[in-house]
């Protein structure tokens, strides 16, 4: 393995000099439609390439080892920028590791709370996701429409946990505020508004002739290929792989609810395709809504926290717990050496990472307008790749 | 077709009403009133009612709080003559407010914090030469003050506006 | 028009009584005339664009700048007038300065024959309709230029596609066109307009199944000409920021503006000429009758609207479709179009062969077209209410205010 990186150290070389009849053009970190800052080196010969080339690591912040030097509790805010779009999982996938190796239990009504927000977090990130690569189709209207409906979603988070965005809510052993009854009404009364607009969505553009020969057939991922990289989530859902942590691996209370998995089946094309990826984002949103009206109905009283000590020092071990995030699997692998009160190892796996490595050999006789439907389509962001 | 359909939701869309709050002129009131009480704006102490346990400065992931207190050893009384939060460096997690055990310590629904240089940015709840007593239980509550006014004013000073 | 002004200058100023003083006195009166009026077109096109943008969008456009944001492209302009007048390095000087100029020119040149009224034509030339297919490839040139000489690979990218793009979209264009040149016998504007009529069954567009066909296959051409959604791969803003405009700042992207604005009248103009029966006034068809200023100017006043109403077409179809991808775009042309516009040409001259214009036969085709036209139109209007109506009421219940906020209530 280590030969074949240093192969690759001397093909980049090699790359920085032009070929004859090939173009050296930069995707730079500054692009409208990488979605955050990613570079990628396209050896094109005029439309078609022959490779690109992923460069990573602008966004690195070193998260992992800030987690070294803060305590357990006190790490939740960190985990909301691994994926800003999908804080929630990201949030509840920590929490859920650090309650393993401690110990500690969590009361249902909390359990709940978590999936409700979880399941309204995967609805934002999908509306972002599926609105961005229309835009970057070049369909710009839908994109505006679904940060519209994203803030109906954070305005009701706004309500629920004080924050929009990097929403910190779930604690140790627990969630940090609690979901009054007139919350919930307007939860519903937002379901009753946004199922239909996901209707109307799918006329405006789901359907559309031009978006939809835009997609099909572009870069079909065979199921081989997507469990072989790495995929995850909606990628390998929509080459036909039957794989979704919700149901396989149920964490929480998932396993009392009724919903289905979306799989890819080659809706205008072949199976696997970009046009499946959008497909497969789009019909997540409505069980996500299906999820979460039944979750509001069950909704049990109790409390929202179980008492933890206020510095939380796990016994010596390691764990890892992972949560199904709208990018796939999010995981959290933590070793505590028993002493600290800090963390001696956090390392998250997250699954735009393994997404982008598909790209490259994806790149080969595609066009460079492919290239952006299929960054799109594979819904990679930048801070889950560099964390 | 489906740009025929395409073309009629488009134009539906111009006969409903835009989404756009007009801030700040064209709104019937601010929006720091509208905004929920739970909404984790800028950080406000009321140092009346703050019983120096230091737990929200414990409780900081990024060291955003500094609260020093000053302990007379012959008559063992405790004054706090420092209560400095960062606002430029806080992320508004809550990790502290949720600490707090007398609430002295809060999210107001400010959002809204420019200031001429970033050092004003640090709030100085004690300001430079005051000290406060810590609160007791056994103390009457103070009257309460409109949420968000202590760092209202103290922005406002800052900025020059009187 | 420049008859008249040529009346005009002999009657007031003596001292231009030579003919060739006159003919070039008039000539700038109304290059003058018309530039003013392309230059606000086009100011108030990327306005009201903006404005109609943003209420698709569920927002509102540019409202700040003078009253309800009228005067936002008098600041864009200002703006980019003012600022640095940048030339990249490695940029080819000469070819780099000039690229703009050729893009204005092809515009421009076709507003000469544009008749806006009844006698309101800067030059009718014989050769009206083949002018205006040549000068607008001039505009091929500029963009080719602009691509190359900005030194920038994704500059050059977008000079290339829409090389190839403009260049394969005038053939199903110029056929088109010579569809209604065979129809009206003529090849110049006015005298295209006056082989139509003023009611919609006696305009081309309606003329027989086949010259609807005609119709709709220029108007995606024109599309491809303007570089407008959904053929705006040049630009395409996601790919490639602005495309062959990229390195251009200050007065000569202001030039690369306004020809993009500009051109949305020319297209819709040409379409409404040709298609949509120009200025022809309904149940006035006498040319005599042309004669009045009242006349005119109502046939000016229709000409606007009708062409004002196919700029917002063209408008709305910018914010909902996608955009292409090179080579469908190309299959388009090359594989439906092209066939398209010749199976239109062949048919138009089958149906003007058999039925002439005045027989019962032809009057039957012409209704029967125009009324599947107007079913076109109705579908679409059912499908507007039922798109609004199938979130009113929820969004009363969610937010608890009405739906309904028409356009012309500005906020």
């Amino acid at each position: 393995m280590i030969k074949q990186e240093l192969k690759n150290i001397d093909e980049l070389r090699i790359l920085r000099e032009p070929v004859e009849g090939e173009m050296l053009v930069n995707m730079g970190p500054q692009h409208p439609s990488t979605h955050g800052v990613l570079n990628f080196l396209l050896v094109t010969d005029g439309e078609v390439m022959h490779r690109a080339v992923p460069h990573i690591g602008y966004l690195h912040r070193g998260i992992e080892k800030l987690a070294e030097q803060t305590e357990y509790a006190g790490f939740m805010p960190f985990t909301d920028r691994i994926d800003y779009l999908a804080a929630m999982a990201a949030n509840q996938a920590y929490a859920m590791a650090v309650e393993k190796l401690a110990g500690y239990v969590v009361p249902e009504r909390a359990e709940f709370l978590r999936v409700i927000a979880c399941e309204l977090n995967r609805i934002a990130s999908h509306l972002v996701a599926t609105g961005s690569m229309a835009m970057d189709i070049g369909a710009v209207t839908p994109f505006i429409h679904w940060i519209r409906e994203r803030e109906y979603i954070n305005e009701i988070t706004e309500e629920l946990c004080g924050s929009r965005l990097t929403y910190n809510y779930c604690r140790i052993g627990g969630v940090s505020h609690d979901l009054p009854a007139t919350l919930a009404g307007k939860i519903l009364l937002w379901l009753d508004h946004f199922e239909p607009i996901i209707d109307e969505f799918d006329r405006l553009i789901t359907h559309n002739e031009i978006f939809v020969h835009r997609l099909a057939d572009v870069c079909a991922i065979s199921a081989q290929n997507a469990t072989g990289y790495g995929l995850v989530g909606p990628n390998l859902r929509a080459s036909g792989v039957d794989w979704d942590l919700r149901r396989d691996k149920p964490y929480s209370v998932y396993d009392r609810f009724d919903f289905n998995i979306v799989l890819g089946k080659g809706f205008r094309g072949a199976v696997g395709d970009s046009y499946d990826r959008f497909v497969v984002r789009v019909l997540e949103m409505r069980e996500s809504c299906k999820i979460l009206r039944q979750a509001l109905v069950a909704l049990p009283a109790g409390e929202i926290r179980s008492k933890v000590p206020r510095v939380i020092k796990p016994p010596v071990g390691e764990t890892y717990a992972a949560v199904e995030a709208p990018r796939g699997e999010l995981g959290y692998y933590v070793v505590s050496d028993g002493v600290s009160s800090k963390p001696y190892r956090v390392k998250i796996r997250t699954g735009s990472f393994t997404a982008m490595s598909i790209i490259e050999s994806l790149s080969k006789g595609v066009m460079i307008a492919d290239l952006v439907a299929i960054i799109g389509s594979l819904d990679v962001v930048a801070p889950e790749v560099d964390r | 077709m489906s740009v025929l359909e395409g073309m009629a939701v488009t134009f539906s869309w111009l006969f409903r009403r835009p989404y756009t709050v007009q801030w700040p002129d064209k709104i019937p009131e601010p929006l720091e009133k509208t905004l929920p009480a739970t909404y984790r704006g800028l950080l406000e102490v009321d140092t009346r009612i703050c019983t120096a346990c230091l737990a929200c400065e414990k409780a900081c992931p990024i060291e955003v709080i500094a609260i020093e207190v000053d302990r007379n050893s012959e008559t063992k009384e405790r004054h706090i003559v420092r209560f400095d939060v960062d606002a430029a460096k806080c992320m508004y997690c809550g990790l502290c407010v949720e600490q707090c055990p007398t609430d002295a310590i809060h999210h107001t629904t400010l959002f809204a914090a420019t200031t001429p240089d970033i050092g004003d940015l640090v709030l100085t709840f004690i300001k430079p030469g005051e000290r406060a007593l810590p609160f007791k239980p056994k103390d009457a509550p103070p009257a309460a003050i409109e949420r968000g006014a202590i760092t209202q004013a103290l922005l406002d000073s800052r900025r020059g506006v009187e | 028009m420049w008859k008249l002004t040529q009346e005009f200058i002999h009657k007031f100023i003596p001292a231009f009584e030579h003919a060739w003083l006159a003919y070039i006195a008039g000539a700038l009166v109304a290059a003058l005339a018309l530039l003013a009026f392309a230059s606000l077109f086009a100011g108030l096109a990327s306005y009201v664009e903006r404005r109609i943008a943003g209420r698709i969008m569920s927002r509102v456009g540019p409202n700040r700048v003078g009253p309800q944001g009228l005067f936002q492209f008098v600041a864009d302009g200002l703006k980019l007038v003012m600022k640095e007048d940048l030339v990249p390095a490695g940029a080819d000087p000469i070819l780099f300065r000039i690229a703009p100029y050729f893009v204005f020119a092809g515009m421009f040149g076709t507003f000469v024959v544009l008749p806006f009224g009844a006698h309101l034509v800067a030059a009718d030339l014989d050769v009206g309709i083949f002018y205006l297919m040549a000068i607008t490839s001039f505009v091929v040139l500029g963009i080719m230029l602009g691509g190359w000489s900005s030194n920038s690979k994704w500059s050059l990218f977008g000079g290339l596609r829409s090389a190839a793009q403009i260049i394969s979209y005038e053939i199903p264009a110029g056929i088109a066109l010579l569809s209604v040149a065979i129809f009206a016998g003529t090849l110049s504007t006015q005298g295209i307009i006056n082989a139509q009529g003023g009611l919609p069954w006696d305009w081309f567009a309606f003329h027989s199944p086949f010259s609807l066909v005609a119709f709709v296959i220029y108007f995606i051409a024109a599309l491809a000409e303007g570089n407008r959604t959904p053929f705006d791969l040049p630009e395409a803003e996601s790919e490639l920021v602005a495309g062959y405009c990229t390195e251009y700042s200050g007065f000569r992207f202001v030039v690369f503006f306004f020809a993009e604005w500009a051109n949305l009248w020319i297209m819709s103009a040409i379409s409404v000429l040709c298609f949509l029966g120009g200025w022809k006034i309904p149940f006035v068809n006498a040319p005599e009758a042309y004669s009045g200023w009242l006349w005119i100017l109502l046939g000016f006043v229709i000409f606007s609207v009708k062409t004002l109403a196919l700029v917002t077409v063209v408008m709305q179809l910018r914010w909902t479709l996608p955009r292409f991808r090179l080579d469908q775009m190309m299959n388009l042309c090359w594989k439906y179009l092209i066939p398209g516009a010749f199976a239109a040409l062949l048919g138009t001259m089958t149906v003007m062969a058999l039925f002439s214009w005045d027989s019962p036969a032809g009057i039957a085709i012409r209704f029967c077209t125009f009324l599947v036209g107007a079913l076109v139109v109705l579908y679409y209007i059912w499908r507007i209410v039922a798109n609004y109506r199938a979130d009113s009421a929820n969004y009363k219940k969610l937010t608890g205010q009405s739906m309904w906020y028409p356009p012309w209530r500005l906020p």
